[in-house]
């Protein structure tokens, strides 16, 4: 057997993996929104000071 | 003649430090910050309280005006209610709830930001994901901690409301099409690289080809590869295509699909019949770019939800009074008979009688009528009207679905649909006539390419296929929907959304455009400014001191826009129908209708001519001047007229009174109709369009439904997307309005684009065929002619489409 047909063979296999994964990608909802996440990536994480006490405002039902 | 309500220039300066709206009036400082409204302040308190002031420092229009929201504080109650909250959630576990609520306010980089740190505002919240181009929020929580009506009550605090709908469709339906869409384009991708891959090596095997037994397992391994692309992602068209041919119609589906089997079944036979390499590489790059172009198509369509019927105009609850307590009830379950309880601002929701001695009603939405009706006990109170300064009690007279606001919208939508279906239908013609024409052509060419070999059967059948193979309009098939897809999609981003694509096709043909007034031409709300003699401070402070006792939607407006000074008064007695009498800072004030402050005063009173008294007030027994109802006409509108009327007729069409014709005089000439009641606009855009114009209508309210769907194009405006108006074609955000005439023209640039692509494509289909009647259609030439055309038309649509929008973006900048 030509080595050749073992290596297309193999490298078939392994793009078939990454169909799968994007196959799995598209079906758990990965590419449904695809505008939001290159807002999201822009924000920079902020420390949340532990100091600061959230005040709890009594708000609710108005 | 001067206004009572310019505030110091320090504050006008400023813009709410919330909303970025410029402060008009009564501005509301806290912390040494300048609010535009209360409410805009509390939700800066809530963001404060919480740490989250960082949303104000991503975008400088963040917030969410809060001046236009009314929000019942019970709003909400209603998702207590088990049954209606089984139809909200999309899951439901002891402890696990899934939410998807559509936040029609959402509309920048801050709004992902704060939404998704929600869980920091309402405790018991898991996690929000934000999808910023369908308007939606993702909120999973623990029911256990928190509820529905505390998540939707604290997303209206912070002007986030989430538009309640009890939606009949399974929920999931459209985003699985999607899904499908793209495990298709996978598909078909994997297969396209991998047969290329493998017909290179023969294409550059050079004279002596390669070993036998690689060309025998590369056929072979395409032909596995084509088979899922020709079973599964090819189906649409074949499905198409025999739906079309069931109904004995020839679309531009049918050759596409005829190419696809051809273009398969002529490769599987060449490689079994070892006469030929076949074209697989090139039939799954077909595939593989028909699959773009359907991705581009349904992108566009899942922008921003249109389906909206009368409900959404509703509250999704009202509150009843029975035997002395007031329960609160979804308005399906409002019988006949049941006393209603409706508080300012709050919309009637069906036809009922009123039981209040006096209520004041705005019907703007409805009738387009902006100053609100002042009704006595046992008027009727029609479904859609506001209530307006104090709340009223009401009888319902009809079931929410019998009354005339639903049988208004219902008919206006079904107009449209019949309207659309016809307009469709035109478009199906035009495109099933192309199709039927070019199927001929080709089968036609097809036949002809294969007589003239005609005793050389395997020559003959070889060109007969050849041609039916390069003539499969893939790239004409994607020129409309990409360049039209892309197009929506930017549009998208400038506050125009369209309801679908072939919209802005019908834009372009407009040469008509008719405004409505209130709502679209000037805000929603009315303002008054007074004309009289000057007033002292004091007695500015008196006359909204005395105002800010009356229940009356007038006085409520002239009393708020001093809302930061101390209201000082004593004796104030009110009479229905009349007006007002009161002292405050030593002054008696009386305001009131004329006839009312005619017999306060001594003095003459001297009218203005020509707009129309809201109220007249007399200080000390003394006429000192009126309050006109004054337009607040959006910025930019003279402009925008101005640049509209050079290449089209324009022309005003108002359900209001005439008091504001001396201010829009100037713009439109004599092209103005005032009073006129929703019939009259249906028959005045049918007058126009039997003179062949064709007719853009541009309105906000229902009563303007009629005359949009009647109309060639409609344009709904609106400053939150939440309220709709049935009938509309485009959805115009009220700060975009100012680039209808940049639409219009890109309208018109985007069609040039599309015939652009389209001639390209034909160009490549003709040298296609020329070649393949000539014999000279190898594997190696289709699989460089058929990518590249089709690479050729996305490259031109997309490019077009974008460049053409930055003229849009730069009118914006202008204005």
């Amino acid at each position: 057997m030509n080595i050749v047909i073992l290596l297309v063979l193999s490298s078939v296999l392994a793009a078939a993996a990454f169909l799968i994964a994007f196959l799995w990608a598209a079906g758990s909802g990965q590419y449904d929104d695809v505008y939001t996440p290159a807002v999201r990536m822009l924000f920079d994480d902020t420390i949340i000071s532990t100091e600061k006490i959230p005040i709890e405002l009594n708000d609710h039902g108005t | 003649m001067r206004s009572i309500h310019q505030t110091p220039e320090s504050i006008t300066a400023h813009a709410c430090v919330h909303c970025g709206e410029p402060i008009a009036t009564g501005a509301v400082l806290a912390n040494n910050l300048a609010f535009c409204c209360a409410g805009c302040k509390t939700v800066y308190e809530i963001l404060a309280a919480h740490d989250l002031c960082e949303y104000y420092a991503r975008e400088t229009t963040a917030g969410v005006s809060m001046k236009r929201r009314n929000v019942r504080e019970d709003e909400f109650t209603i998702l207590d209610d088990p049954a209606v909250a089984r139809k909200i959630l999309t899951f439901a576990s002891s402890h696990l709830n899934r939410v998807i609520w559509p936040v029609p306010s959402v509309h920048c980089a801050s709004c992902v930001w704060l939404l998704e740190r929600f869980e920091r505002l309402e405790p018991g919240v898991l996690s929000s994901t934000v999808d910023i181009m369908r308007k939606t929020v993702m909120i999973d929580f623990d029911p256990r901690t928190t509820s529905l009506r505390r998540i939707a009550e604290r997303l209206a605090n912070i002007g986030y409301a989430p538009l309640l709908r009890l939606s009949e469709e399974e929920p999931g339906t459209k985003t699985s099409s999607v899904r499908g869409l793209y495990a298709r384009i996978g598909i078909a991708g994997f297969a396209a690289g991998n047969t290329m891959m493998m017909y290179i090596a023969e294409y550059f095997a050079g004279p002596h080809g390669i070993e036998h037994s690689l060309v025998t397992t590369f056929r072979a391994l395409s032909i596995a590869l084509s088979i899922p692309v020709l079973l599964y992602s090819a189906s649409p068209w074949f499905i198409a295509a025999r739906a079309a041919l069931r109904g004995r119609r020839i679309n531009l589906d049918v050759p596409v699909a005829l190419g696809i089997v051809v273009l398969f079944a002529r490769s599987v036979f060449d490689i079994v019949s070892s006469t030929g390499t076949g074209y697989l590489d090139s039939f799954n790059g077909l595939v593989f770019f028909l699959l773009i172009g359907r991705l581009f198509q349904q992108r566009a369509f899942d922008a921003l939800s249109f389906d909206r019927t009368y409900r959404s105009f509703f509250p999704l609850s009202v509150r009843i009074l029975k035997n002395g307590n007031s329960t609160v009830i979804p308005i399906e379950k409002i019988n006949i008979g049941d006393a209603l309880s409706v508080r300012n601002g709050e919309v009637v929701p069906c036809d009922s009688a009123l039981e209040s001695e006096i209520g004041y009603v705005d019907y703007s939405f409805v009738t387009g009528e902006s100053a609100p009706v002042e009704c006595t006990r046992g008027e009727m109170v029609y479904a859609g009207g506001k209530a307006m300064g104090r709340a009223i009690t009401l009888i319902a007279s009809k079931k929410v679905s019998h009354s005339e606001l639903a049988a208004m919208w219902e008919a206006s939508s079904l107009l449209k649909d019949k309207e659309n279906g016809k307009r469709r239908s035109r478009y199906l013609q035009w495109s099933d006539l192309f199709g039927t024409w070019f199927t001929l052509a080709a089968v036609g060419v097809a036949l002809l390419g294969a007589a003239v070999w005609v005793p050389d059967w395997t020559k003959s059948f070889s060109i007969f296929t050849a041609v039916l193979i390069v003539a499969c309009p893939c790239a004409l098939t994607l020129a409309a929907p990409i360049t039209l897809g892309t197009a929506m999609g930017l549009l998208g981003r400038f506050g125009i959304y369209l309801k679908n694509m072939g919209v802005l096709l019908d834009l372009e043909r407009v040469d008509s455009i008719i405004f409505d007034k209130t709502g679209t031409l000037t805000m929603p709300d009315y303002r008054f400014s007074f004309t009289g003699r000057p007033l002292t401070q004091d007695e500015q402070i008196a006359i909204s001191s005395v105002a800010s006792q009356s229940s009356h939607p007038i006085s409520r407006a002239i009393a708020g826009s001093w809302s930061d000074r101390e209201n000082e008064f004593e004796e104030v007695k009110e009479t229905v129908g009349g007006g007002i009498v009161g002292r405050s800072m030593g002054h008696t004030v009386a305001i009131g209708s004329i006839e009312f402050i005619r017999e306060q005063c001594w003095n003459e009173m001297e009218l203005g001519r020509g707009r129309e008294i809201a109220a007249a007030v007399a200080i000390d027994g003394e006429y000192a001047g009126a309050y006109m109802m004054q337009p607040m006409v959006r910025p930019g509108i003279a402009a925008l007229i101005a640049a509209l009327r050079k290449t089209k007729s324009v022309a005003l069409l108002s359900g209001d009174t005439d008091r504001d014709r001396a201010t829009f005089e100037p713009l439109f000439g004599t092209a103005m109709r005032f009073n006129a009641r929703p019939e009259a606009k249906i028959g005045a855009m049918e007058q126009e369009q039997s003179r062949g114009h064709r007719v853009l209508m541009i309105g906000d309210g229902l009563n303007d439904a009629g005359a949009m769907s009647a109309a060639d194009v409609a344009i709904a405006v609106t400053d939150d997307t939440a309220t709709l108006v049935p009938a509309c074609d485009l959805i115009l955000r009220a700060d975009s309005l100012t680039k209808l005439p940049a639409l219009v023209s890109y309208a018109h640039r985007v069609k040039q684009l599309i015939a652009v692509s389209l001639t390209f494509s034909i160009l490549y289909n003709a040298l296609g065929v020329t070649l393949a009647i000539m014999g000279m259609l190898s594997p190696l030439v289709a699989a460089v002619l058929m990518p590249l055309s089709s690479l050729t038309v996305i490259a031109i649509s997309v490019a077009g489409a974008r460049h053409f929008a930055r003229s849009i973006a730069k009118e914006g900048r202008a204005t």
